[in-house]
C-alpha cells in the first residue's frame, strides 16, 4: 500500500514536470490553428482606440492555450500563399542533407580505419579527435573562416557544409559503436579470406544500424538548428535557413509565426518519434570510455 | 601494434583524416600563430603582447566572467535536477519511456521555432508580467536586466535536462541489482543505499554528464543570440558575443587570442575530467 502511494506521488511529480516542459510546445502547436485576428489580439500589446475609450491603460500579451476558432489558415498561408517559407526551408535542407550524408559516410570509414589500424600511436591521433570534438562552436568558427577564406568559399554554403562533414564527433560515436561488435566476427571473416572492405560492408554495417541511425539523427538535429555559422557566413536574407529567419519575424508576420514554427519543427520531431531508442542510444554512446 | 603506420586501416581513415586536418588542425595552428602577431598581413611577431592586452580588455573580461558564472550556475543545477528526475523515472512502475520521451523533446526542437514563444512569455509586455500584474506585482524586465541570466538558465535546463536524464537512467540501470539486495540484507535504508551505492557507482556518469553539460552550456548561445541580439544586457554578454563582435570588427589579434585561450581552457578541463574518470572507474 505504501509503495503504491509512493508510486502515485512520483508519477504526479513527473507529470507536473512534463506539463511544464511541454507547455511551450503545446502553445506553439495549438496557436498554429488560431485565426490571424485572434493571434493579433493576443500577441500585440498596442492599445486600440476602444481600449483607450474603455479606460485600459496598459495591455499585455495573453498566451491562450486553446484557440477560439479552429482554422488551418496559417498553414495555408505558410505552405501555399507565401512560398518564401518553403524556399527558406529548402535552404535548411540544402545545408543539412549534405552534412548528414557526408558526415555519416566519412565517419563510418574513419571509425573503421581507427578500429583496424595497427599503428602504435593511433590512440594519440584519436585523442586529437576527442579534443576537437569537445571544442565549443565559437572556438571552431575562426579556424573555419580562415580555411573558407583561403579556399574562396566563404560566401557559399560549402563554408558550413565541409567542416560539418569532417567534424570529428561522428568518428568518435561510430568507433564507440564498433567496439560493441565482437572481435570474433572480424577474425572469422579474415579466416574466410574476406578483405577489409568486404568485412565493413557485410559484417560491420549490418551490426551497427542503430548507431548509424543515432549519428544521422544527432547530426540532423544539430544542423537543422544551425545559427552561429549562418550569422558568420550567410549574408543574404534569402539564403538564410528558417532557424535564423524565424527569430527575425517582425510584427507584420506574427499571424503565421506559429504555423511556420510548427512546419520547421516537424521533421526533427518526427525523427524523435520514430527513433527515440536510437537517439537515446546515441546519447549513451557519446560516453567517453 | 606496429611502428610503421602504413596499412589498410590508414587507408580507410585517410579521407576523413585529410578533411579533419584541412578544416580543423591546420586552421587551429594558423589561428594560434596569428595570436602572436600584431596583424594578419605584414605581421610582426609580438610574443605574448596580445594575451596581455586581452586580459586588460574590459569587455573580454566581462564576457569571460559571465561565461564562467553562467556555467557555474547551470552545470551543477542541470546535474542535480536531471539526477533527481532520473531517479524518479527509474522508480515509477510505468510510463518510463514516455517520461524520457517528453524530456527529450525540447532537445530536438529547433531554437528558432521557440523564440517567438519565449519572447511572448518574457517580454516586458509579455505573459509573465501579465500574471504578475494580476497579482499586483510590479513588472520585471526579464530580457534586459540582471534577471536575464536566470531566464537563460531556465531555457538551458528546459532544453538539456533530457540529455542528462538519458545518461543517468542508463548509468543507474548499469548498477547491478545485487548491490542493493546485499545492502538491504545488511540493513541499509533507502537513503543510505542511494548515497553508498547509486551515487558512488555513478561517478563515471557524473564525469560524462559534466563534460556534456559544459559543451551544451556553450550551445545555449543560440537562444541568447536569437532572443537578445549582438549586444545584450551585460549580465549575459558571453564569450561568444565578444568573439562574434571581434569578428565583425575584423580584430584578428583579439579574436585568435581569445580562440587560443578557449582551446587551452577546454583542453585542460576535459583532460582533467577524463583523468579523474579513469582513476575512479578502474
Amino acid at each position: 500500500m505504501r509503495a503504491k502511494i509512493f508510486d502515485i506521488v512520483i508519477i504526479s511529480i513527473l507529470t507536473l514536470l512534463s506539463a511544464i516542459f511541454l507547455f511551450p510546445l503545446l502553445v506553439t502547436v495549438t496557436n498554429s490553428f488560431m485565426p490571424s485576428s485572434e493571434i493579433i489580439t493576443n500577441y500585440t500589446s498596442k492599445l486600440s482606440i476602444f481600449d483607450v475609450l474603455n479606460g485600459i491603460a496598459k495591455k499585455f500579451i495573453n498566451i491562450k492555450l486553446l484557440p477560439g476558432t479552429l482554422t488551418a489558415s496559417q498553414y495555408k498561408e505558410v505552405l501555399i500563399d507565401q512560398p518564401s517559407y518553403l524556399l527558406l526551408m529548402i535552404n535548411s535542407l540544402k545545408i543539412t542533407v549534405p552534412v548528414v550524408i557526408g558526415n555519416v559516410l566519412v565517419s563510418l570509414l574513419s571509425a573503421y580505419g581507427f578500429t583496424i589500424w595497427r599503428w602504435k600511436y593511433k590512440e594519440a591521433v584519436f585523442l586529437v579527435y576527442i579534443i576537437v570534438m569537445l571544442m565549443p562552436l565559437q572556438a571552431v568558427l575562426v579556424p573555419n573562416y580562415i580555411v573558407a577564406d583561403m579556399l574562396g568559399i566563404k560566401d557559399s554554403y560549402l563554408a558550413i557544409i565541409l567542416p560539418g562533414i569532417f567534424s570529428p564527433f561522428g568518428t568518435f560515436l561510430l568507433r564507440q559503436t564498433m567496439k560493441a561488435v565482437p572481435y570474433e566476427y572480424f577474425e572469422a571473416a579474415k579466416m574466410d579470406g574476406d578483405n577489409d572492405f568486404k568485412i565493413l560492408l557485410n559484417i560491420i554495417i549490418p551490426q551497427m544500424k542503430s548507431g548509424l541511425a543515432a549519428l544521422a539523427m544527432l547530426v540532423f538535429i544539430e544542423y537543422w538548428n544551425i545559427v552561429e555559422q549562418v550569422v558568420i557566413f550567410v549574408k543574404d536574407y534569402y539564403k538564410e535557413p528558417l532557424s535564423v529567419f524565424l527569430s527575425r519575424i517582425s510584427q507584420d508576420n506574427i499571424s503565421i509565426v506559429f504555423a511556420a514554427s510548427c512546419v520547421y519543427m516537424f521533421l526533427p520531431f518526427y525523427f524523435l518519434m520514430i527513433g527515440q531508442k536510437n537517439l537515446e542510444k546515441g546519447i549513451e554512446l557519446s560516453g567517453i570510455k | 601494434m606496429r611502428k610503421n603506420p602504413f596499412d589498410f586501416g590508414l587507408l580507410f581513415l585517410l579521407p576523413g583524416l585529410i578533411g579533419f586536418v584541412i578544416f580543423f588542425i591546420w586552421p587551429f595552428t594558423i589561428s594560434l600563430g596569428y595570436s602572436f602577431m600584431d596583424k594578419p598581413i605584414d605581421s610582426v611577431f609580438v610574443g605574448f603582447k596580445n594575451y596581455m592586452d586581452l586580459f586588460k580588455n574590459e569587455s573580454y573580461l566581462m564576457s569571460l566572467r559571465n561565461t564562467l558564472i553562467f556555467m557555474g550556475i547551470c552545470v551543477p543545477l542541470n546535474i542535480v535536477l536531471s539526477l533527481l528526475a532520473a531517479v524518479m523515472i527509474n522508480k515509477v512502475s510505468r510510463y518510463k519511456e514516455i517520461f524520457v520521451l517528453i524530456f527529450l523533446i525540447p532537445l530536438v526542437i529547433p531554437s528558432g521555432s521557440m523564440i517567438f514563444f519565449w519572447k511572448a512569455l518574457f517580454a516586458t509586455d509579455g505573459y509573465l508580467n501579465y500574471i504578475l500584474s494580476l497579482l499586483s506585482i510590479s513588472e520585471v524586465n526579464w530580457l534586459e536586466s540582471e534577471i536575464t541570466r536566470y531566464v537563460i538558465v531556465f531555457i538551458f535546463i528546459w532544453k538539456n535536462l533530457g540529455y542528462n536524464i538519458v545518461l543517468f537512467v542508463a548509468g543507474i540501470n548499469n548498477i547491478p541489482k545485487l548491490y542493493y539486495e546485499a545492502a538491504t540484507v545488511d540493513g541499509a535504508g533507502a537513503v543510505k543505499s542511494f548515497f553508498d551505492i547509486t551515487l558512488s557507482n555513478l561517478i563515471p556518469t557524473f564525469v560524462l554528464v559534466t563534460i556534456m553539460s559544459i559543451i551544451n552550456s556553450f550551445k545555449v548561445f543560440k537562444e541568447i543570440y536569437l532572443l537578445t541580439g549582438s549586444y545584450p544586457h551585460e549580465s549575459i554578454y558571453m564569450l561568444q558575443h565578444f568573439m562574434n563582435n571581434m569578428f565583425y570588427s575584423l580584430n584578428y589579434p583579439k579574436l585568435t587570442t581569445a580562440t587560443s585561450i578557449l582551446v587551452l581552457i577546454i583542453t585542460i578541463l576535459s583532460q582533467a575530467l577524463l583523468k579523474y574518470e579513469r582513476r575512479k572507474s578502474v
